[in-house]
């Protein structure tokens, strides 16, 4: 209950963050969004490595694995 | 509209260009979890919600096409008419870029009275420094306090509640939640 808590304190701080500084939030935003989407791509590249890796893919993301 | 902010992440590239094609064809809001993160919510996700108003066959056919042309690809189905079906049955579909499995947009045609009042009340922001049409804030609240109500939507609700506590309307929001409830609970 308290981690809850917490965590909601944490969302309000930094969406007042986000209020007060309109042209300072995004750069950490992107990058952090952005990193998400790399790790994707990484980890991609090394489970198609990976025996079995390709089949696997294409189980999470359907034929789109080539 | 004058931008405040330059730095563009992925789902920002993606989601405009996105929404440019669709522009050119017909009305349309980006709606739930991208709003929030467009507007500065820390969190990730894999798809981007649209709603877009219903339009006839050729009209979508039209639109499959040219979103084709742009490199974009309808994971399935994969054919204007059979995704048409899919949308007049009150399904989704969605959209990547060609040879990408993510994000994706998640495409569904307005389908009842809140789906239209969305439509007719969407709103740009300049905070998110997007050229798109998201719901009006204080339904994008609404559907999140009211409809969706998981520990993520409410911290988006609270997200967006701080960021635009100007724009907020209680009365609204309230009304909208009435019409939730009797329209999709």
């Amino acid at each position: 209950m308290n981690e809850r808590k917490e965590h909601l304190y944490q969302v309000e701080r930094w969406a007042l963050f986000v209020r007060e500084h309109p042209t300072e939030w995004k750069k950490p935003h992107t990058e952090f969004i952005n990193a998400l989407f790399d790790k994707h791509e990484q980890f991609k590249e090394r489970l198609l490595k990976t025996p079995g890796g390709k089949e696997k893919w294409e189980k999470l993301y359907g034929h789109k694995s080539e | 509209m004058d931008r405040l902010i330059d730095d563009r992440n992925i789902l920002d590239l993606f989601c405009e260009d996105f929404c440019n094609i669709i522009n050119k064809h017909c009305r349309y809001i980006v709606v739930s979890g991208f709003f929030a993160i467009a507007s500065g919510r820390t969190r990730g996700t894999e798809d981007i919600d649209l709603i877009m108003e219903k339009v006839s066959l050729d009209k979508f056919k039209e639109i499959f096409l040219d979103l084709t042309k742009n490199d974009f690809v309808c994971m399935h189905p994969n054919n204007p008419e059979e995704a048409y079906e899919y949308l007049t049955d009150k399904c989704s579909i969605r959209f990547t870029r060609k040879e990408k499995e993510l994000p994706e947009m998640e495409i569904k045609f307005a389908k009842d009275l809140l789906d239209e009042m969305q439509l007719n009340t969407r709103e740009k922001y300049e905070l998110t420094g997007l050229d798109v049409w998201f719901s009006n804030i204080n339904t994008g609240i609404a559907f999140k306090e009211e409809l969706l109500k998981s520990p993520k939507d409410l911290e988006d609700a609270k997200h967006l509640r701080v960021v635009y506590a100007e724009k907020i309307n209680e009365d609204e929001i309230k009304i909208i939640k009435q019409m939730i409830r009797k329209l999709r609970l």
